[in-house]
């Protein structure tokens, strides 16, 4: 299982590479909703996940499935539009494989993004919050990770795989663009269905600020590859868990294209800024 | 992998071979509740064996059939014994039972457990009508490929358990004189019972009784429109600092005691149907 899934990533690699010269230093998935900035990206070619070979075919709402390559504030870039869930039935090596082909075609840094949940009181809808920390509750294992930590590196706390400079990077752009972010901690699930009231209570007591059923696979992923990352989440609904509403897939995706144009701004400015420094 | 639609027809024409009535509810009979069978009316029971994709049931005082035939002249559905996740079974499996009942024409579904209280103010043999619940199951009955002919691919769990009911049939506790407490029910895979740290997280967390079932069935039918009640006989009590061990037959003693008042209410919910 983990040398297929490692020759599926050396294979998609390579029939991307034969494509597109480019070596890209940032990866973005973009999560529900945020297709903005995929079109922000001056696209040199575009491919549908089907036409990738070892790719997985993405089935969630709102999502085109294909991978986008281009140049992004000036500097060439891989983006996903559309990612793969667990609820889709994928297990997380299949889920995180594009993580994988990154990775083999040059991305040091990966911005991850995603549509959660507000379960913080504090926050609101459309709004950013960098994913300072992570609580897992996906119950999954990821085969291919298996002795890669331990033995290529000292083993570390978790989040510890989200980059506390590029964090830093974040705030410091927001302040200069006048953009609010918020820092916070994303619980992972499985999904699909959305969470109940109880589960939202449950959540915000052990100290959750937004909930989603993406990203926290894709992070562990790319750090165990040696990436630097930044997760994003766009709050997409506050849950009030003491006032009855209920939540539809419509309803996230609207939210989320509030927060897009600051997302697109964000990444941008970040790509300007880290491309200069180096 | 679409390949569930087909599995509910198939499963429902064997029924209807059997049994050409449109029932108003499914009900599942958890642990050491079957004896409610016993006020039904029963046209037809079938061996789960002999009804295509369903599974046997393992699991202590279960049996494993499908009764049909009417309770108070309603038209039910029944499932006496369920299967559990910790016997092994996939969730879409375990869950198939529900979609048959929806696409046999029940909108109801009457779900019943037996479980372990964990709130201090309840006593073991009381009824607690589940307002919410947690799932802490590490899995969930709809991933994979989402058919959208069963349902949406989100479902929203704001109002799983519909609150009209829970209303009704605490209306009826009262008037029979039957202890009965509103609250949220957790979840979790077992079949290990709890250790003293699990009841400690699992009441600090907002659940006041605790279960090896009934989630991945209430999921399912919220997903394919079902209203749902749902019902939990406390069994044992699980006081971390004062937890004696549990005894299975014990539980099953208990939850035989509760059943007349647990069938007292689901008659009088399923009155309030007609």
């Amino acid at each position: 299982m983990i040398a297929e899934i490692s020759s599926r990533a050396d294979k998609a690699a390579q029939w991307l590479s034969d494509r597109w010269q480019a070596r890209p230093r940032f990866g973005i998935i973009l999560g529900t909703g945020s297709g903005l900035l995929a079109d922000e990206i001056q696209t040199d070619a575009a491919f549908d996940y089907g036409e990738i070979p070892g790719f997985p075919v993405s089935t969630a709402l709102g999502h085109k499935g294909r991978l986008v390559c281009g140049n992004l504030a000036g500097q060439p870039v891989v983006a996903m539009q559309g990612r793969f869930h667990l609820y889709e039935g994928y297990d997380v090596d299949l889920a995180t494989l594009p993580v994988h082909v990154m990775h083999r075609i040059g991305v040091k840094t990966l911005f991850i993004s995603n549509a959660a949940g507000g379960v913080s009181p504090r926050f609101g809808c459309g709004e950013i919050m960098l994913i300072r920390s992570f609580v897992d509750f996906m119950y999954r294992s990821t085969p291919s990770l298996a002795g890669k930590v331990s033995n290529s590196r000292p083993i570390s706390r978790s989040d510890s795989a989200l980059d506390a400079s590029l964090i830093e990077l974040a705030l410091e752009i927001g302040r200069s663009e006048g953009m609010a972010l918020q820092q916070g901690t994303y619980a992972s699930l499985l999904g699909p269905n959305y969470e109940t009231r109880a589960e939202y209570r449950f959540l915000r007591r052990i100290g959750a600020d937004v909930v989603g059923m993406s990203t926290v696979p894709e992070i562990a992923v790319a750090a165990a590859l040696g990436m630097r990352v930044l997760g994003l989440s766009i709050v997409t609904n506050v849950a009030k868990p003491d006032v009855l509403e209920s939540t539809s897939g419509e309803e996230v995706i609207d939210s989320a294209k509030i927060a897009a144009p600051n997302l697109k701004r964000l990444v941008e400015k970040m790509i300007e800024t880290i491309s200069r420094l180096r | 992998m679409l390949d569930l639609f087909d599995r509910i027809s198939e499963s429902t024409s064997a029924i209807r071979e059997r049994w050409n009535e449109t029932p108003k509810a499914g009900i599942i009979l958890g642990t050491g509740l079957g004896p409610l069978v016993e006020r039904i009316e029963v046209d037809v029971a079938i061996d789960y064996g002999e009804i295509p994709f369903f599974l046997k049931s393992t699991a202590l005082s279960h049996r494993g059939r499908l009764v049909c035939g009417k309770l108070n002249g309603l038209p039910v559905i029944v499932m006496e014994g369920r299967h559990h996740m910790y016997e092994g079974y996939p969730l879409k499996d375990i869950t198939l039972p529900v979609r048959v009942m929806k696409s046999m024409g029940a909108d109801l579904l009457v779900v019943s457990n037996a479980c372990g209280g964990m709130n201090p103010l309840y006593k073991c043999g009381d009824i607690m009508l589940i307002d919410d619940h947690i799932n802490l199951l590490g899995d969930n009955p709809l991933i994979g490929i989402n058919d959208d002919r069963l349902g949406p691919r989100f479902p929203d769990m704001s109002q799983p358990y519909t609150f009209d009911l829970i209303d009704r049939a605490l209306k009826i506790a009262r008037e029979k004189d039957i202890v009965a407490h509103r609250g949220v029910f957790v979840a979790v895979a077992g079949p290990n019972l709890e250790t003293r740290a699990e009841y400690r997280f699992l009441r600090t967390i907002g659940a006041d009784v605790v279960g090896m079932s009934t989630v991945p069935e209430v999921i399912v039918a919220v997903h394919c429109g079902m209203r749902v009640v749902g019902f939990s006989v406390i069994t044992d009590m699980c006081f971390p600092d004062a937890l004696e061990p549990a005894d299975p037959h014990k539980i099953v003693a208990i939850a035989n005691a509760a059943e007349p008042k647990l069938t007292e209410l689901v008659m009088g919910v399923l009155k309030g149907e007609q």
